[in-house]
């Protein structure tokens, strides 16, 4: 030690040493992505090359001109029903198992461990996995369905059903994750609280209702925000169950794979489009930040009124 | 009475959880159970136990398409992202929980600004960068990019868990003339390992899991990952169903064993990174 | 000052990793792929050039044919990627022409490409300046596969014209067993059973209104033979909107379908999985017995050399080898395709049946004149076509919708 101006200087360079590696990477390649992607939506593209400013006729293609702008809004409107039937669906069914295992019934922690496995699988295996169950020929599904005499349709052809299915194998995949942050938070509640809600003679329906939902607000945040990006950046098992083009006739189409045909071209021409591509990265970017930055602001006044 | 309805509803309730658990294990049964049946079985006999165990599926797996190749990268990619995503992050965190500096909150939202940002969708501008640092299909840049996507929730996980040790060990060893490095190292950072497992087991299984930054940037059959190498041989044998069921089974097994063994810490690794 | 020092030394080490995984043993070339089921085959094709060239060893890489296009974007964009490289005709080839990822080639370079047919150099130019930049390795003829014996049994032969044909499938289904294996829901095989059915509907004069501006896909001509395809929803499997295009394949080589309309592409692959098959190939039928039974046909790709290939003389040595009758003789045999190398002998009977019916033969439309701008005529209409065969959408719907998304960029049709 010589000092105190020695012992600042180390310090300085000490924490220059700790932060470095971290902020590096994350302004290579997270901050600088992300800004970089603003500039290029308003570019027009020659491969991978920029090649001139086109203003915002980017945005106006994908928004207003056809056929674009109806590819835009159908894969929106798929969005939108996964996130809501997954809110229903999976995330309700999810509350309901937290609470039958906050019972601590036999078995309860086995089931957790049961529940929780297809969450650590990738969405692939699942994907594939459940895309040879819901062949509707020889998938396990609609054979067991003919057992019973029933005729099942073709899950992932149908375009009345394809969606469905597509939600099917996601709750199916991810629904062990919202019931155990439920059940997380259902279990921080005191048990003081939920004996004097008994003794005042409420039901396992009053309970949840009126006790433990607003008592597990914090989770609900998470649960709701969490789904809600999960749902707009749906990828992966649309891409895997119903191919890239959102087979049939675009009945599973989402954002993520509009997006990712526009950049890198679909199956049947490897045609690339960054500047398309860019602009609806970045209105999907704007999209999910700012509705997720306001579903967590009104969900977290809820969580303190509570 | 009342005793009674509560034991009637609690066989209820345990019946229906004993249904779901049927659901969620039966098709994992299944895929496990046809890996070992012939092409022929599968379509004939669906619901049936393989007539006689059949391992040519899984011998043709693991001998006749580069699935070891495959679980190599995918063990290589995910424990050099992990270490590197906990050594950075308890790095940055340190700095940030143990000493007051002046654009320490600033520096703070840095981190957490890359929170919940879904990367996926600078995935242009990150193949325009790759391609200039030639990083396209290297290992190297899907650790980059791991580490710069779990950086944010570790850092914000292992500052909350530094900031709550006491002062006074630091002291102790600050007047014992120990350097700050030391202090660290051999004082502060053995107190913080359950934090650290919370950072990595939440980083591990989304990085072993990935298949969106393969695809686009690991071009090189030599390279790829797990999740990517299985759409290979799934295209490849797309005609024979007992092939297929072997390749998911043996894909599944690794995460699946590792989750067995320590299901405890998965749970809470991966749900409390989402609740704090 | 410290962290500018360490992101240099990351970003050095990044390239130095980059780097090194680029580079190989000098002789050694790789060939890129998407046809990931000729590996053995090309095993065999590159021993031949090895024996002729002993100091070059080729490497074969196959990549899943779904993301191949992108793939090979992002590796020449990176300057890597294989020295010799398999790619798609037509628009796919010109991406990666114009974006100077391919080496142009001409006579002086590869004199054989005057073994070439006029059409198929120009699959393999770009349309602007005409330069060839690949040797174009199969021509592919779009028809229907069929299965002898099951026809035998029931007592059916191979009809020739469109009311024959129905007639035949309401035989074949009274028989039992499922008269087309196609199903509808891989968008690519929903374009090849359109090109092959409507192709005699269409005939020659129609794609060359199409192109010359004068007719386009809203035409009654193209709307009426749309139509037909519905007539054949009845012979398809059930639950054919689910059927996908292994599971179609599954039908036909396990003998529960009787005909599977595709590519000669598929003779070779069928042939292998089951080779008691008794496997025959015919063009679609005619509108009335008598009129030409139009097969489509197309260019599927060709043999590039990577422009920032550092092995560039020995890539232009195995492309030169891969234009000569040597190869195309027994890369035919081998692989059962039909190379459009002139004078190039096919042993296989049914391939030399086939390559006799490409004498009758209308261009495989979308593939051959609309895979150059998006939205692409292929992704229009096998989106269209999957709606057209579930119901919800009527022939003159898709003919007008396609026409629509195509006159983004082709000034002909925006008048219309």
């Amino acid at each position: 030690m010589s000092g105190a101006g020695g012992r600042a200087r180390t310090s300085r360079l000490w924490l220059a040493f700790l932060l470095a590696p971290g902020l590096v990477v994350m302004t290579m390649f997270v901050v600088w992505p992300l800004l970089s992607a603003f500039r290029y939506a308003f570019y027009g593209f020659h491969g991978l090359v920029p090649a001139g400013f086109v203003g915002l006729a980017n945005f106006r293609d994908v928004l207003f001109a056809a056929p674009f702008s109806a590819m835009t809004l159908r894969a929106f409107e798929h969005n939108l029903i996964v996130f809501a039937a997954l809110m229903a669906g999976q995330n309700g069914l999810a509350y309901l198992i937290a609470f039958a295992l906050l019972k601590t019934l036999p078995g309860h922690r086995l089931h957790q461990v049961i529940i929780f496995l297809p969450v650590v699988l990738s969405a692939v295996i699942v994907g594939f996995l459940w895309q040879l169950f819901l062949n509707p020929l020889f998938g396990l599904v609609n054979q067991a369905l003919l057992l019973a005499g029933i005729q099942g349709p073709p899950w992932l052809g149908d375009s009345t059903t394809a969606l469905g299915s597509l939600i099917f194998t996601n709750a199916w995949h991810w629904i062990g994750f919202p019931a155990l942050i439920f059940l997380a938070g259902m279990q921080r509640i005191s048990r003081e609280t939920l004996e004097a809600a008994r003794l005042d003679g409420a039901n396992d329906r009053a309970l949840l209702r009126r006790i433990i939902w607003p008592l597990v607000a914090p989770s609900t945040t998470i649960v709701v925000v969490l789904t809600f990006i999960g749902s707009f950046n749906w990828f992966e098992l649309p891409y895997i169950m119903t191919g890239l083009n959102g087979d049939p006739g675009g009945a599973t189409d989402v954002l993520g794979l509009y997006f990712y045909r526009t950049a890198f071209g679909g199956v049947s021409s490897g045609l690339q489009d960054f500047g398309h591509g860019s602009a609806l990265a970045v209105l999907m970017f704007l999209f999910i930040a700012s509705v997720s930055a306001i579903v967590l602001r009104v969900l977290r006044r809820r969580e303190i009124e509570a | 009475m009342a005793e009674r309805g509560e034991r009637a509803k609690n066989a209820l309730i345990q019946l229906l959880l004993a249904a779901n658990a049927v659901v969620m294990l039966y098709p994992l049964l299944v895929m496990l159970l046809s890996a070992f049946k012939s092409n022929g079985e599968i379509f004939a006999n669906p619901f049936a136990l393989p007539a006689a165990p059949n391992l040519d599926n899984l011998r043709h797996i693991w001998g006749e398409t580069n699935f070891v190749g495959y679980l190599a990268n995918s063990l290589m990619v995910t424990t050099a992202s992990v270490g590197g995503i906990v050594v950075f992050a308890t790095m940055a965190a340190y700095a940030l929980a143990r000493y007051p500096f002046r654009f320490s909150a600033a520096v703070f939202l840095f981190f957490l600004s890359g929170l919940m940002v879904p990367l996926k969708l600078a995935i242009i501008p990150l193949f325009i960068e790759f391609d200039v640092l030639h990083l396209v299909d290297t290992r190297l840049g899907l650790v980059l990019i791991y580490i710069a996507m779990g950086l944010p929730s570790a850092v914000f996980i292992m500052t909350g868990f530094l900031r709550t040790l006491p002062g006074e060990l630091e002291e102790s060893g600050r007047i014992e003339g120990a350097s700050e490095a030391r202090i660290m190292l051999s004082i502060m950072l053995p107190l913080a390992r359950p934090a650290m497992i919370i950072a990595a087991i939440q980083n591990a299984v989304p990085i072993w899991n990935d298949f969106f930054f393969p695809l686009v940037f690991i071009t090189s059959d030599a390279r790829k990952t797990l999740p990517q190498g299985l759409t290979v041989f799934m295209g490849e044998y797309n005609t024979d169903w007992g092939v297929l069921f072997a390749g998911l089974t043996l894909s599944a097994l690794p995460i699946t064993l590792v989750y067995i063994a320590l299901s405890r810490q998965f749970i809470a690794g991966m749900t409390q990174g989402a609740v704090k | 000052m410290r962290s500018s020092r360490i992101g240099g030394m990351m970003l050095a080490a990044a390239s130095l990793w980059g780097m090194a995984s680029a580079s190989a043993r000098a002789g050694d070339i790789t060939f890129w792929t998407w046809r990931q089921e000729d590996r053995a085959a090309f095993a065999e094709l590159f021993a031949d050039f090895t024996k002729a060239n002993p100091d070059i060893h080729v490497k074969f890489e196959a990549f899943a044919p779904a993301n191949y296009n992108t793939i090979v974007s992002a590796a020449l964009a990176a300057g890597h990627g294989g020295d010799v490289l398999g790619v798609r005709a037509y628009g796919g080839l010109e991406q990666l022409a114009t974006a100077g990822y391919l080496k142009p080639l001409d006579a002086k370079t590869v004199p054989e490409l005057a073994n070439l047919p006029a059409e198929a150099l120009a699959a393999e130019s770009v349309r602007a300046d005409h330069r060839v930049y690949a040797v174009a390795f199969a021509s592919q003829t779009l028809g229907l596969l069929i299965n002898k014996d099951i026809f035998a049994k029931a007592g059916v032969t191979p009809p020739t014209d469109w009311a024959g044909f129905l007639a035949a499938c309401a035989k074949l289904k009274a028989a039992g067993v499922i008269p087309i294996a196609n199903g509808t829901a891989t968008g690519w095989m929903d374009e090849v059973m359109a090109g092959i059915f409507t192709g005699p509907f269409l005939g020659n004069g129609f794609m060359q209104d199409v192109v010359a501006g004068r007719a386009t896909f809203a035409d009654p001509r193209y709307v009426a033979a749309l139509g037909h395809l519905l007539e054949l929803r009845p012979f398809m499997p059930p639950g054919y909107t689910g059927i996908d295009y292994p599971t179609a394949q599954q039908l036909f080589l396990s003998g529960r379908a009787a005909m599977f309309a595709g590519g000669s592409f598929e003779i070779a692959n069928f042939r292998k999985q089951n080779p008691k098959l008794a496997l025959d190939f015919i063009a679609p039928p005619a509108p009335k017995a008598g009129e030409p039974q139009y097969v489509s046909k197309f260019f599927d790709g060709g043999y590039a050399v990577n422009a920032k290939s550092a092995h560039g003389a020995d890539a232009l040595k195995l492309v030169r080898w891969m234009g000569t009758t040597a190869y195309a003789d027994k890369f035919s045999s081998l692989l059962g395709n039909i190379s459009p190398i002139k004078g190039v002998t096919i042993s296989d009977p049914l391939l030399a049946k086939v390559a006799k019916l490409n004498e009758v033969s209308v261009p495989y439309v979308m593939a051959v004149y609309f895979r150059y701008e998006t939205p692409t005529g292929s992704e229009l209409l096998q989106n269209g076509l999957q709606r057209m065969m579930a119901g919800s959408e009527t022939p003159a719907q898709l003919g007008a919708e396609v026409t629509a998304g195509i006159a983004k960029y082709y000034k002909p049709f925006q008048k219309k």
